[in-house]
């Protein structure tokens, strides 16, 4: 028996999962089974894995959303099924399965249907590319940035074919905001991870992981603008607080899932949840390192410090959600062409230019990575305290505070028209430019 | 023909798709509906590249056809009059079908009939960066070119939607 | 290059969220912005008015708690001043300071949870709800201390107040007014004024003029907030607020935002007159010797106090019998809801939801 060491290449070493799929392989290859199936066999063990990973977040992150923004509202969250609440997500989706399905009899049945899973299948097909381990990435395609940014650009479509199918208004409304914001809004992602590649050399999620590994610094500090815009950028893709105009209970019910009951809303409800872990996935292996954590990835599991890493960022996510109010839907708008869309393409430029330096000098990395932190680094902050002082609306005409009055003091007006004239005492209300 | 039979079954699959997909858009009455087949049928096309190995334009293809052409198409719909929306029975299906019959007829007879030969050299070990260095040494011009072009549809398209400034503050 | 569009008319309510009860808007909208907006109010119709036609006057107290079910105490002192001043009966020292606290204890219930409503409809997701509430609850222990119950407490009564308070109270009242709501309106001051998304969802949202809000009989956080300053506790004070020492809050530009931090500031205001009457509660009787089936003369009387909605005013007509003659009610939300078109054409719903929560209607007192 083998003392704890580094990862090994035993077949019952599950820190590293390709060594148990690799004497799979090895057994049925001995037993004389064609390559093919071979091949089909592996991708689907891969799949496996990553569909019963995504089963159990989904499950799971109920559970932690509903409890996390409980404990921040200073009130308990669920505790009443199982011990601390573990068992409400299973309570919830009993639920779900058994209610009636109310389906508006004027909404065309086949776009209703298929609007749900539409919106669930990017975000499940998404999390292919991630690479989990060293030797652990279920597609490991060159172009996988590209292949993300594909993915979350079908959601958007979906998410409008529910709202327009569901011949409501409210939905109608809900679709139409969230087709102009997500449109808005993937400007920035792709821009952001522009950089990223750029920094990175390659698409390829396991060489940015690599890269990551070569040069010691997770990207979050060589690229903090990057994360910023891309963190910014990615909560209003996902439709969360504070960008969730799209299905903002207080004001319009529920957006473009109003109109569903059931498991069908059940599975908006699991594919946003899903979205949210593929993208803090997404998060925690650009930024944030993956699976490699500083040699510690050779004693622990790699997959276990990346899950760690993305219930992390996942936990970022939902204290935003918990604490900030939600933005109007033209100061989302604003927000994203006027504020992230040039601090991206400014990140690209300068990000640009230092690699075209450092490839040129041909200096050594361990003076170039420092230098880059310190300089992106304070970029990034210049930039936000230069936006802010430029651009932030100002609402310094009055103050913040009431003012204080001892007595009653009415003044005096000019007497209001009478009937029938046209009124001149009232001001137009609540004009403001868009 | 093809060595693998896996590349046969996908690229049967991925035709048949696209090509039913084709087929519904032109079929089907709501036309929302027909903008949903024809997302489909990106998607299909989109597989037809990586079965030919060239994986950054299948992303590609995903990526701005699906997510970007379809999303601009839904608009159209969105603004056009709700009596317009639905495939009526107009005058001109039987012209329409037989001159989509000839020209099926006619592409399939020339592709039936060339002499494909088989190219020389090998793939591409990596599509997306070899498609960077040919829009940056040979094809530069184009590239500019073509930039310059969606650079000039964005101004134009502002300009066209701006409205008027109109005194709205008494 | 216009595009044809026509304007589609969409409601909101009456089982909505964010309409505070039931409550039902009529917007007809472009796109995104509000053209016109009618209201359609009565679903909470109870007929009170008549209903107290057949009750004594003492029957009556009940019905004024379920109206505006939010702030009761304010309800039953404005109808039992106005009977009182039919009748021609003194109310005694100690219960007149007993009124007094516990106007203000419901003052600063009522505007924690209006706070708290109003942020959840800037779309906090009931994170500031829950930190008002935590607050409300306290006022609301002190409640069912004295009376045993919290929403519809039923405590004034004609000449006086129902119980006296238990021995327990002014402790737990001290411990409230000196240790707990400072700390929990610190925590406010901190989070909620002046903090920014706030002020960008807020400012310049559901604006009043001056003299719209004379002209419109506004009363209230309302009024006070397009800069004027009138407070009925000082204009035409009744029980001993002309011995209490406080300030009133106004604003500057007569938005949802300075309605919010008005009604935060008043709630510090009330931590000011509670400590004074605490300081100088007087011993004596809590009640005069009403008899139970009053018959006072006949006559009418309007009477009015500062509820933490505006100015609640009771009009009550008697005939000489045990009953009233007839009974009415000004309810400061629907006064107050009446200035709601000219607050919101030209905004987006997003805003008209602001708006209507800065207004805090309370749809029990909007109906009767």
């Amino acid at each position: 028996m083998p003392t704890l060491g580094l990862i090994t290449g035993y077949w019952f070493d599950i820190r590293d999962l390709s060594n148990l799929s690799r004497k799979i392989y090895e057994l049925l290859g001995d037993a004389g089974a064609p390559d093919w199936l071979i091949w089909v066999l592996s991708a689907l063990l891969g799949t496996l894995g990553i569909i019963s990973f995504i089963g159990a977040v989904a499950i799971v992150n109920i559970w932690v959303e509903r409890r996390v923004v409980g404990r921040m509202q200073s009130r308990l969250g669920p505790n009443r099924l199982g011990p601390f609440g573990l068992l409400q997500p299973v309570a919830d989706a009993i639920k779900l399965m058994q209610k009636e399905v109310l389906q508006p009899a004027s909404a065309p049945g086949l776009i209703f249907s298929a609007a749900p899973i539409l919106f669930t299948v990017p975000g499940i097909a998404l999390m292919a590319v991630l690479p989990w381990g060293r030797n652990m990435t279920l597609a490991d395609l060159d172009v996988g940035v590209l292949y993300i940014l594909g993915m979350s650009s079908l959601a958007a479509l979906s998410v409008f074919m529910a709202g327009y199918s569901s011949n409501s208004k409210y939905s109608l409304f809900g679709a139409m905001r969230v087709i102009a914001m997500l449109v808005s809004y993937e400007i920035p992602i792709v821009v952001a991870l522009l950089g990223v590649v750029l920094f990175a050399g390659t698409m390829n999620l396991q060489g940015i992981v690599l890269f990551q590994e070569t040069y010691w610094a997770p990207m979050v500090l060589l690229q903090p603008l990057a994360f910023l815009v891309y963190f910014f950028s990615v909560s209003a893709e996902l439709n969360r607080t504070p960008a969730d105009i799209a299905e903002a209970e207080s004001e319009i019910v529920g957006g473009y899932h109003t109109e569903y009951s059931g498991m069908k809303f059940g599975l908006f409800y699991a594919a946003e949840l899903i979205n949210a872990v593929a993208v803090s996935a997404i998060i925690a292996t650009l930024f944030l390192g993956g699976w490699w954590m500083y040699k510690l990835d050779e004693l622990v599991p790699g997959w276990m410090i990346y899950i760690g890493k993305i219930y992390a960022v996942y936990f970022l996510f939902v204290w935003t959600r918990g604490t900030l109010p939600r933005f109007r839907i033209d100061q989302l708008l604003n927000f994203a062409w006027k504020w992230l869309t040039p601090m991206a393409l400014i990140n690209v430029i300068v990000v640009a230019a230092e690699v075209l330096v450092w490839e040129e000098s041909g200096w050594s990395a361990g003076f170039f990575v420092p230098l880059y932190i310190a300089i992106n680094n304070l970029l990034a902050g210049a930039l936000v305290v230069l936006f802010v002082r430029v651009l932030a609306p100002k609402f310094q005409r009055f103050p913040v505070r009431p003012r204080f009055a001892p007595e009653i003091d009415v003044p005096s007006l000019p007497a209001p028209p009478l009937m029938g004239e046209p009124r001149t005492d009232l001001p137009a209300s609540g004009a403001y430019p868009i | 023909m093809i060595a693998d039979n896996g590349i046969v079954i996908a690229f049967w699959v991925l035709a048949a798709t696209t090509v039913g997909c084709a087929l519904m858009v032109a079929a089907v009455r709501e036309l929302i509906q027909a903008v949903l087949f024809l997302a489909l049928t990106f998607v299909g096309v989109a597989g037809i590249y990586i079965v030919l190995s060239a994986d950054f334009v299948a992303v590609v293809q995903v990526l701005i056809y699906a997510g970007a052409v379809a999303v601009l198409m839904t608009f159209a719909v969105m603004l056009t009059p709700s009596a317009d929306r639905r495939n009526s029975e107009t005058a001109f299906q039987a012209p329409a079908l037989v001159l989509a019959g000839m020209i099926t007829a006619i592409i399939v007879f020339v592709a039936y009939d060339t002499d494909w030969p088989i190219a020389d050299r090998a793939g591409f070990p990596a599509t997306a960066a070899s498609l960077g260095r040919a829009f940056l040494k040979p094809y530069v011009v184009p590239f500019e070119v073509a930039s310059v072009l969606l650079m000039t549809a964005m101004i134009g398209a502002i300009l066209l939607t701006k409205e008027e400034e109109e005194d709205e503050h008494a | 290059m216009p595009i044809k569009t026509e304007p589609v008319e969409v409601n909101i309510g009456p089982q909505h969220p964010s309409t505070h009860g039931v409550f039902r808007m009529v917007a007809k909208i472009d796109g995104e912005r509000i053209v016109d907006v009618r209201m359609v109010v009565g679903y909470l119709h109870r007929s009170m008015e008549k209903l107290a036609e057949e009750r004594t006057y003492t029957q009556n107290i009940p019905f004024t708690d379920r109206m505006d079910y939010l702030a009761a105490m304010t309800g039953n002192l404005g109808y039992c001043l106005s009977v009182e001043k039919l009748a021609g009966i003194e109310v005694p020292e100690r219960a007149q300071y007993l009124r007094v606290i516990f106007s203000e204890l419901q003052r600063i219930a009522s505007h924690c949870m209006a706070t708290g409503a109003f942020i959840n409809d800037c779309g906090a997701w009931q994170t500031p709800v829950m930190y008002c509430f935590r607050d409300r609850e306290k006022v609301l222990d002190l409640f069912e201390m004295t009376c045993g119950a919290r929403l519809t407490t039923n405590y004034m009564r004609i000449g006086g107040v129902a119980f006296d308070i238990p021995d327990e109270f002014l402790p737990a009242l001290d411990k409230l007014v000196n240790d707990e709501l400072p700390r929990a309106f610190e925590e406010y001051d901190q989070l909620l004024v002046g903090n920014e998304i706030i002020m960008m969802r807020a400012r310049d949202v559901g604006v009043v003029s001056p003299e719209l809000a004379i002209n419109a009989s506004l009363s209230g956080p309302m009024l006070r907030s397009a800069g004027i300053a009138w407070d009925i506790r000082k204009a035409d004070p009744y029980c001993v607020y002309d011995h209490m020492k406080f300030d009133i809050p106004i604003g500057y530009n007569g938005d949802a935002y300075d309605r919010m931090v008005i009604r935060i500031e008043e709630m510090k205001q009330s931590l000011r007159i509670i400590r004074q009457a605490m300081h100088d509660l007087p011993d004596g009787p809590h009640k005069t010797d009403v008899p139970l089936a009053l018959r006072p003369p006949p006559g009418e009387a309007y009477s009015r106090v500062e509820s933490p909605k505006g100015e609640l005013g009771f009009y009550v007509v008697s005939d000489g019998g045990p009953a009233p003659y007839r009974w009415h009610v000004r309810a400061p939300s629907l006064i107050n809801l009446s200035v709601l078109r000219e607050m919101t054409v030209g905004q987006t719903i997003a805003d008209a939801i602001v708006t209507l929560g800065s207004i805090d209607i309370n749809v029990g007192e909007l109906d009767r």
